[in-house]
């Protein structure tokens, strides 16, 4: 079986659609293709654009068969686009914030206070060589802005990731003997 | 970009006459998917534009305008046959009939364009 039908499958799957009948639309789909190929015609001629988008076409075809509502496949997918738009978007927030923090130096802020100073006041007359507390607490212990950007360098990452395979055209290849 | 642009204009058009297109194929006797398209292939439609029969025939079928059944192809494994129902027979009569009027009331209106592409 092709890849182009299995994904298809899947998508069905997906949609709900009752296995008796996504059974039969993937057998004449897995049919017409080997015929066409076999007739030496690609299956881009046979499928037009749809053969780029298997899960478009798989849910196109079960929403005009009227197999699962109209609106499904597309609001699921309008979904998704949205909650993706929204998760890069915090992500995105939170690179840019925590690289202000670092660069501009203010506020640090540690995850545990650091005991290396002592209060300002037992010092004396060296305290104008200490360097300020919050320097030094940010120097100490682990500070919440490396934490944060790590974070949002990495939900970046994963958010490109899930784009990638959001907009992959998915190529069909030969069938399977 | 000019030729994106008739491919899209190509694709628009087709979209509003693909239905009568299979109806007018399947009136010539039921067939399957594939069949359907080397078909209109040999009518001088090669491609289908963006879009494909497939969800097309599933929306002639939810509307009745087709009847279906499953039977052998020639040494190949069972397929699904198409056939245009009594409906479909008068939405095909219908759409032939808009088409044409669109037809001429285009061509009447670029009758006078001296210019044009040969392809």
């Amino acid at each position: 079986m092709s890849d182009f039908v299995e994904q298809c499958r899947t998508e069905w799957k997906r949609l709900g659609v009752p296995d008796s009948i996504a059974e039969e639309m993937q057998s004449d789909l897995a049919s017409d293709i080997r015929e066409a190929e076999a007739d030496g015609i690609a299956v881009e001629e046979l499928l037009g654009s749809s053969a780029s988008d298997p899960r478009a076409f798989a849910a196109s075809w079960a929403t005009e068969r009227g197999i699962v509502p109209m609106r499904s496949g597309r609001a699921n997918r309008r979904r998704g686009r949205l909650a993706l738009i929204a998760f890069t978007g915090v992500a995105a927030t939170a690179l840019i914030v925590a690289a202000l923090l670092l660069a501009t130096g203010e506020p640090k802020v540690g995850l545990a206070p650091s005991r290396a100073t002592p209060p300002p006041h037992f010092l004396g007359a060296t305290a104008s060589f200490v360097p300020p507390p919050s320097r030094v607490q940010a120097s100490a212990a682990a500070p919440i802005e490396w934490m944060l950007l790590c974070l949002a360098i990495v939900a970046l990452g994963f958010s490109a990731w899930l784009w990638s395979r959001w907009d992959r055209p998915r190529v069909p290849t030969a069938p399977a003997q | 970009m000019q030729c994106m642009a008739n491919e899209g204009r190509h694709s628009q058009m087709l979209r509003g006459v693909l239905d009568i297109c299979l109806l007018a194929v399947l009136d010539a006797g039921p067939a399957y998917g594939y069949e359907m398209t080397k078909r209109l292939r040999e009518r001088g439609l090669a491609s289908v534009g963006e879009g494909s029969i497939y969800p097309l025939l599933g929306r002639l079928e939810r509307d009745g305008l087709v009847d279906t059944y499953r039977a052998a192809s020639n040494g190949g494994p069972p397929r699904k046959y198409y056939r245009p129902s009594s409906a479909g027979r008068l939405a095909l009569a219908v759409g032939v009939s808009e088409w044409r009027a669109a037809r001429d009331a285009i061509d009447a209106v670029l009758a006078p364009v001296k210019i044009e592409v040969v392809s």
